[in-house]
């Protein structure tokens, strides 16, 4: 039950960001701080949300485990190629051949 | 809708072809996690039409499944996609001479492909009536893709093993949207601290890790443009 109420709540919230501005039929625009702010949230919140999924993959934080050599062999394949299907044709075979050797 | 509207529509499914393909194991990735998260199932599935923002949506399943507040994944759902604020207010411009029937559903559909698309291929919002129908063109054939391969993820995601370690391919999914997202120095700086706050808040419970490491990212990425705007204006 609760998922469903996360996920209405989030669906109703996204709706209305993106009707905002469509709804007042483009009249007005973001403030000039709103916009500042705006242009971080994306590196901000997907590093946050990348991170730590590397860094700590069971939980608590183990700096040296496999994902991260097989994060950065992906995040070269991304930023070479800016697709997120290279990102995981490389890392995770990558992320395997580490087990493997390991 | 005229004959001429028609060509606009296929062109906008034509497209968007070649990204369909990039959006396709992003999708299967959602579907994938969702199925192997200690989730409600059919919520998660249906958060493909109900929120239809695939960041988002990832977030919600990975906060929730890691024992966060409710709140926490609402909350990381809404930051992720207050970008769409930028796109709403441009593309505002191009839906206003049409009716509510029309603006309410291009609304809807409003994602980083579709709209970033059409604002490329018509930068003029006086090309509104062509620039719409490409845009629908292109808005519904990622709006199909996305619910497709995430059902199929859903499915495929109960018979992989998880000896295949599948879930890096999260993290990777967010790390290739980062380096697109990266593309200049105030916002390296802005990723780097997000990356580090998220990092050493990651003992707080509910996920506010999270949250901590985005607001931090987004304060330090701001100073770090006021202050390379300064350096600039005091060089001669």
């Amino acid at each position: 039950m609760t998922m469903w109420i996360v996920v209405v709540a989030a669906g109703l919230a996204t709706f209305g960001i993106r009707l905002s501005f469509v709804a007042l039929f483009g009249r007005f625009s973001v403030p000039a701080r709103v916009e500042q702010a705006l242009r971080y949230v994306a590196p901000a919140v997907l590093a946050a949300l990348a991170v730590p999924g590397f860094v700590a993959p069971n939980g608590s934080i183990e700096p040296f485990n496999l994902f991260v050599p097989a994060a950065v062999l992906g995040g070269l394949a991304a930023w070479k190629t800016r697709s997120v299907a290279a990102a995981i044709a490389v890392g995770l075979p990558a992320l395997w051949l580490f087990q493997w050797l390991a | 809708m005229n004959r001429e509207s028609l060509k606009d529509v296929r062109e906008g499914v034509r497209a968007v072809l070649p990204f369909l393909l990039a959006v396709a194991p992003f999708g299967l990735v959602f579907g994938v996690t969702a199925s192997a998260a200690d989730v409600a199932i059919v919520p998660a599935w249906a958060s493909s039409f109900i929120v239809f923002a695939g960041a988002a949506q990832i977030a919600i399943v990975d906060v929730m499944d890691g024992g966060g507040i409710p709140l926490v994944a609402f909350v990381t759902a809404v930051v992720i996609n207050s970008r769409m604020l930028l796109y709403s207010a441009d593309f505002g411009r191009y839906t206003a001479p049409f009716p509510w029937r029309v603006r309410l559903p291009a609304a809807y559909l409003l994602t980083d492909q579709a709209y970033l698309m059409m604002s490329q291929r018509y930068p003029d919002p006086g090309d509104a009536p062509r620039a719409i129908p490409f845009y629908f063109g292109a808005g519904v054939a990622l709006w199909c893709e996305w619910q497709t391969t995430t059902t199929l993820g859903i499915f495929l995601g109960s018979t992989v093993p998880t000896s295949w370690s599948l879930e890096i391919a999260v993290p990777l999914t967010f790390l290739a949207l980062l380096v697109v997202a990266v593309h200049n120095r105030p916002t390296l700086i802005a990723a780097i601290a997000g990356g580090a706050v998220a990092v050493a808040a990651h003992g707080l419970p509910y996920g506010l890790g999270l949250i901590a490491g985005a607001l931090a990212g987004i304060a330090v990425g701001m100073l770090a443009e006021e202050r390379s705007t300064a350096a600039a204006r005091s060089q001669p």
